[in-house]
């Protein structure tokens, strides 16, 4: 397959340490001040999930096309993700408006949840509005679960897929 | 739900098995038979009890056919006989079953036909009414009709290209040669063969916003219930014999509707009978459906049952075809369960 790079350079941005509400200067994009509370509380196996926890999922999940993580090409970030109940919201960014990744890179992103949370959460994604110049296509095609289904059968993609899951910590 | 609904679902019995999400359930329309389909690349058939009467039926398990598929088995097909099983699979191939004869409806299934040609994942296969014609899409965009032999022969008569998308269901009205088909385009079309030529798409139907997933035709024929990511379910009318328009859109799905059906029911009042959709939000919702004396629609929810594959999505939904049992339910999910239901007036 030849490929084609459809960034050649990224803009590279620094990983943040944690976002484990550990401390308070981690806390800038806390919505809700109630989840810090949760934290305190992580006895219970139906433990409410929020959304550090799964960016924290995503954020290590290597891109397809540079020797660098979702996060550090700011990708996903945690403002991106929103749980309202059992939904999953993560809305990414790809780094250009042409990117032929975005699709890979949504799988990646959606079979890292698929695999990490519990079954109850329905995970919703989409680009980051105005990002991509086929932003409607990517995203009917990422939410299509037949179609997912279906890619996860391909084995040439499920390769694509577990090398930019492989370090996923 | 604060409103008081008229009826109940109560469930049956449950049919665990599938080690992966089931996707189709089809009742078997002249047996005590019904199947489902999975990921897991099986097709399991359950035989019950008599189920007429109110009396309760009991399913066991009696075959799992392994069909050699090598992805998902996306959807089956009963025949009218009842007597041949089609499945549709990821790996691009409809298969074609058949049960050896023995005495006691027990022979094995044995893959009767392949049918290749689609060059990519089968997602619907449906039987005319008649038994003669087989339609198959796929996410190649194309639609195939197949005219069904003797000896589980069968022959290409057309390759329909009118979709710009993957084409999700296919589905024959219940009494004339028509085919429906629902798209990943949003839209529905309607087929019928030229005597003189070639099946043809004789209609477009427009209106959903987001894919069609599942199409469902009234029991007279004169109706088509479509499914939609769109979280509706709409109705068309048929207007004159080549024209259909939308009358009715159902809302109250909270997320993506992927399977629709429509029964004749058991509604005491004069009725088109009772459809039932499910989907993503994990919701069986029945309505009512009848004629106002101005012919417009009229769809009255008479229940609802939430969480009925717990926290899974719900991707199919059947009424039994048999008589007497048209109160009976079954539903699939990514639970990998086949789940019995029976619909009820709240006494």
């Amino acid at each position: 397959m030849a490929v084609e790079v459809f960034n050649p350079n990224p803009v590279i941005f620094a990983p943040v340490k944690s976002t484990k509400p550990s401390s308070k200067a981690d806390n800038i994009w806390v919505l809700d001040p109630l989840d810090i509370q949760d934290e305190a509380e992580e006895v219970d196996s139906e433990e409410p999930i929020d959304e550090h926890e799964i960016f924290d999922l995503i954020r290590s999940i290597a891109d397809p096309e540079h020797p660098n993580t979702l996060e550090e090409l700011r990708v996903v970030s945690a403002p991106q993700v929103k749980i309202i109940g059992n939904r999953v919201h993560v809305e990414f960014t790809p780094t250009v408006p042409h990117c032929g990744m975005s699709i890979l890179i949504g799988l990646s992103i959606r079979v890292r949840l698929l695999r990490a949370l519990p079954s109850r959460f329905k995970i919703d994604l989409t680009l980051k509005p105005g990002s991509h110049q086929s932003e409607l296509a990517v995203n009917k095609q990422l939410n299509d679960k037949e179609r997912v289904a279906a890619a996860l059968e391909n084995p040439a993609l499920v390769q694509a897929l577990e090398q930019s899951l492989a370090n996923a910590s | 739900m604060d409103i008081e609904l008229s009826h109940r679902i109560d469930a049956i019995q449950e049919l665990p098995g599938h080690q992966d999400r089931a996707w189709n359930v089809a009742w078997n329309p002249t047996k005590a038979l019904i199947s489902s389909c999975s990921a897991d690349k099986t097709v399991r058939m359950y035989s019950y009890t008599d189920a007429s009467n109110s009396s309760t039926p009991t399913f066991s398990h009696i075959a799992t056919i392994p069909t050699g598929h090598t992805k998902t088995v996306r959807s089956i097909a009963w025949a009218p006989s009842g007597k041949t099983l089609a499945t549709a699979s990821f790996d691009a191939n409809i298969g074609i079953w058949e049960q050896e004869e023995s005495d006691e409806n027990n022979g094995e299934w044995e893959c009767a036909s392949l049918l290749e040609g689609h060059e990519t994942e089968c997602k619907s296969v449906a039987y005319s009414s008649s038994g003669t014609l087989l339609a198959s899409c796929s996410r190649d965009k194309t639609v195939w009709i197949w005219e069904v032999h003797p000896d589980a022969d069968f022959e290409c008569l057309g390759v329909l290209m009118e979709h710009t998308q993957d084409v999700k269901c296919v589905a024959w009205h219940p009494e004339e040669e028509i085919l429906a088909s629902a798209s990943y385009d949003d839209t529905i079309k309607m087929y019928i063969d030229d005597p003189s030529d070639d099946w043809f798409c004789f209609l477009t139907l427009t209106g959903h916003s987001s894919t069609v997933w599942s199409l469902a035709w009234a029991p007279k024929g004169s109706y088509l219930a479509s499914a939609s990511d769109d979280k509706t379910v709409r109705i068309w009318r048929r207007i004159a014999e080549h024209k259909w328009e939308c009358t009715l859109v159902i809302e109250g799905n909270e997320r993506s509707v992927y399977s629709v059906t429509w029964g004749v029911g058991k509604s005491s009042s004069p009725s088109l009978g009772w459809l039932a959709a499910v989907g993503s939000d994990g919701v069986v919702r029945i309505w009512d459906i009848s004629e106002n004396e101005d012919s417009t629609l009229q769809q009255k929810l008479i229940a609802r049952l939430p969480e009925a594959h717990g926290v899974h999505d719900i991707n199919s939904v059947a009424w039994c075809p048999r008589r007497g049992m048209e109160d009976l339910l079954a539903t699939t999910g990514d639970d990998g369960a086949t789940r019995i239901w029976r619909v009820q007036p709240v006494s």
